[in-house]
């Protein structure tokens, strides 16, 4: 391991990463706003930290410790279940965008 | 079998006979109604050697075996041509009311022929079928014809052009209850060529299901699955089908400035949350749609009407550079009273906004300009300045200032709102459309993005011709029943064919009706081949195979067509060269092809 990748890790355990976080749809009523920076080393993480202290948000979000059927949580503009779904990895300057169950085109 | 009538109308402008003439049930049962029915009648009446905007050219307007029943969404209707704009068969189709309308005159389908010496509406009522003078009416707007001819939601209906068809505009739309569009590839076009202003239809017939009670439990079931999910009864109804401008744009496909980048800096600007915030008055259905898409919306300066819906808001925003929500609403109405086609019109704006930025057209046009938008749309229905390139659509302008490839079109129809580069099986979808580039005869949003029904990687290419195919069977037989696709989003084809099951009276499967899909899209597939289409013609504009993508998440990428479009040959089981092998046309009862496809 490159001594870059051990800071970075070392970084990720001390100084906790700010993340730009987007919401869409009924999301951004339901949080009050279209946008959140929050902190977490894994989509759960920030997740988490996004929803505490408003219960409706979470549920729209979440069913249990799972995303709600056609929740849509992209990183980067990359769909984190091609990824570790919510275990995947952030970083500092990370984009999240979170998807309400949308249709049309 | 009941879902047909049984009926066909059949009118010959040129010398105002009107037969009625019966529908062949094995025809009826090959093809079902619609886009198929459409389809199968077009390849006996119009070949190779007519041009589309002759009066041998016909239009045909089709309605299925489960419209006006009151399964929901059986509103919509078919209409199929040959068409001025790609020189391919054109097939399109709308909601609204005029579909069930035309069905309860008792008839399956409308045949159109010939060319009238004057202006004509036909009128179809109890009282019989009558060509009536339209002088009167030549030269008005959609929305002043419509009105004109007593448009009354459930009982009569209007189907009219405005300006653009009459003026040949090969992007003209034909307008159904005054802002519902059978758009793609100028039908709008064929009809003016015939002198044709409207067509009004009211109707007394009722389509009643042969097992009423399985009928009524089905509308039940359904009725419930549409509830339970919330793609139909939350995410549609709430937001509009623009809802999805954000996440295309989020991932990088969102064309932008006539396809020159892939992600709109204020896509937000345009989106489905910003006309619910800023613009909505109001949500609309379609008859029996319990859905409501569609957007009653009002502008700043007090302008009132429907839409836009996803595409429109595209064409007009990311692809022109332009997020003044007002004016492209705007542009969406004035679009609509005056016939035309929202995608190509916009898509062909931004063609010529990036022609007058390379200096290839004298003219100071450039993206972003708002205030142009308006002007530029009544120019082209009305054939004037740069207008008259316009109305050509954005191949014929393309290629006329020595830029073709500066047309983002496919087979010359303008492509709609999805940059391939960043969803590689939209790519096989937009090449291998049988009416040229097209989201509503394949789409895969839904695997590649949304996840439904599961999320494949958009980048990648092995394995996407599968998908593909059965996207596109599944819209072929949809559009031939015909119901709406977002039905499709909460219920699987089992029900459909339940349903038609439960209509006719006879037994249909799922498998049956996407064989029909199957059927439906492979005789496309051939009559384009009668008119001298081949392999060749199955591409992408070149910009999107060889200009990788500048920036953001799909930066870097092409599309890598050449394996897609081997897979899809090999998945469909036709030769190397995409022709429909006999053993094939066999499986499909296309037996009446083969001498075609390898003549």
């Amino acid at each position: 391991m490159s001594d870059i990748i051990w800071l970075t890790l070392f970084d990720r355990e001390e100084v906790r990463d700010i993340m730009r976080i987007k919401l869409f749809g009924g999301l951004r009523q339901t949080a009050g706003s279209p946008e959140f920076e929050v902190s977490g080393a894994t989509i759960r993480e920030a997740l988490e930290n996004l929803c505490a202290g408003n219960e409706a948000l979470r549920a729209a979000i979440f069913d249990g410790s799972v995303l709600r059927p056609h929740v849509r949580v992209m990183v980067n503009g990359r769909d984190c279940e091609l990824e570790s779904g919510l275990e995947t990895a952030i970083f500092q300057n990370d984009q999240i965008a979170i998807f309400p169950p949308i249709a049309g085109g | 079998m009941q879902g047909w009538t049984g009926k066909i109308l059949d009118i010959n402008l040129s010398n105002g006979g009107i037969e009625i003439v019966p529908l062949d049930m094995e025809m009826a049962r090959l093809f079902l109604g619609g886009r198929g029915l459409g389809a199968r009648l077009l390849w006996d009446l119009v070949g190779p050697e007519v041009e589309p905007l002759s009066p041998e050219n016909v239009l045909i307007f089709t309605t299925g075996p489960i419209t006006a029943t009151g399964s929901q969404t059986s509103n919509r209707f078919n209409v199929s041509s040959k068409s001025p704009l790609t020189d391919t068969i054109l097939h399109a189709n709308s909601g609204g009311w005029w579909g069930m309308q035309l069905k309860r005159t008792g008839y399956d389908a409308l045949i159109v022929r010939g060319k009238a010496k004057k202006p004509v509406v036909i009128e179809i009522t109890p009282e019989g079928v009558a060509l009536k003078d339209a002088d009167h009416l030549w030269g008005k707007g959609v929305f002043e014809t419509t009105e004109a001819l007593g448009q009354s939601r459930n009982k009569r209906n209007v189907l009219c052009i405005g300006p653009a068809g009459e003026n040949l505009v090969r992007i003209a739309a034909i307008m159904n209850d005054k802002e519902r569009a059978l758009a793609r590839g100028g039908p709008g076009a064929v009809m003016g060529s015939k002198n044709l202003k409207a067509i009004v239809v009211e109707g007394q017939e009722k389509n009643k299901p042969a097992d009423q009670d399985q009928f009524k439990f089905l509308l039940y079931e359904t009725g419930k699955l549409l509830k339970a999910s919330p793609l139909t009864s939350q995410a549609l109804p709430e937001f509009g089908t623009a809802v999805v401008m954000n996440v295309i744009n989020e991932i990088g496909a969102l064309p932008t400035r006539n396809f020159q980048q892939s992600q709109f800096e204020d896509a937000d600007k345009i989106s489905g949350e910003a006309i619910t915030d800023n613009i909505l008055v109001k949500n609309q259905a379609c008859w029996a749609c319990p859905i409501t898409c569609t957007r009653i919306t009002k502008t700043k300066s007090d302008k009132e009407g429907e839409g836009p819906e996803f595409e429109s808001a595209w064409a007009f925003g990311a692809q022109c550079g332009i997020d003044d929500l007002d004016t492209i609403t705007e542009a969406n109405y004035l679009c609509n009273d005056m016939g035309l086609d929202t995608i190509s019109m916009g898509n062909t704006i931004g063609c010529a906004m990036e022609l007058a930025e390379k200096g290839l057209i004298d003219d100071d046009l450039s993206f972003g300009q708002a205030d142009k938008l308006l002007d530029l749309i009544r120019d082209t229905a009305y054939r004037r300045g740069i207008g008259g390139d316009m109305a050509e659509g954005s191949y014929r302008m393309a290629k006329k200032y020595g830029a073709p490839g500066l047309s983002m079109s496919v087979k010359k129809l303008e492509m709609p709102a999805y940059d391939p580069r960043g969803m590689q099986g939209q790519g096989l979808v937009f090449a291998t459309g049988n009416r040229g580039a097209c989201h509503e005869t394949g789409n895969m949003l839904g695997p590649e993005v949304l996840a439904l029904p599961r999320l494949i990687d958009r980048f990648a290419t092995q394995g996407k011709a599968g998908i593909v195919s059965v996207h596109q069977d599944s819209a072929a037989v949809i559009d031939s029943l015909v119901y709406c696709k977002f039905t499709n989003l909460a219920v699987a084809e089992e029900f459909f064919a339940r349903t038609l099951t439960a209509v006719t009276g006879e037994l249909f499967t799922a498998d049956d009706l996407m064989m029909v899909g199957e059927r439906v899209w492979t005789l496309e597939r051939l009559y384009n081949r009668r008119e001298g289409f081949t392999k060749e013609d199955d591409t992408l504009p070149d910009r999107l195979l060889n200009e990788p993508v500048s920036g953001g998440p799909s930066e870097g990428f092409t599309v890598k067509l050449a394996p897609m479009l081997e897979e899809y040959y090999a998945f469909r089981g036709w030769d190397k060269n995409g022709v429909p092998k006999p053993e094939k046309l066999k499986e499909l009862s296309l037996e009446f092809t083969i001498e075609v496809a390898y003549d």
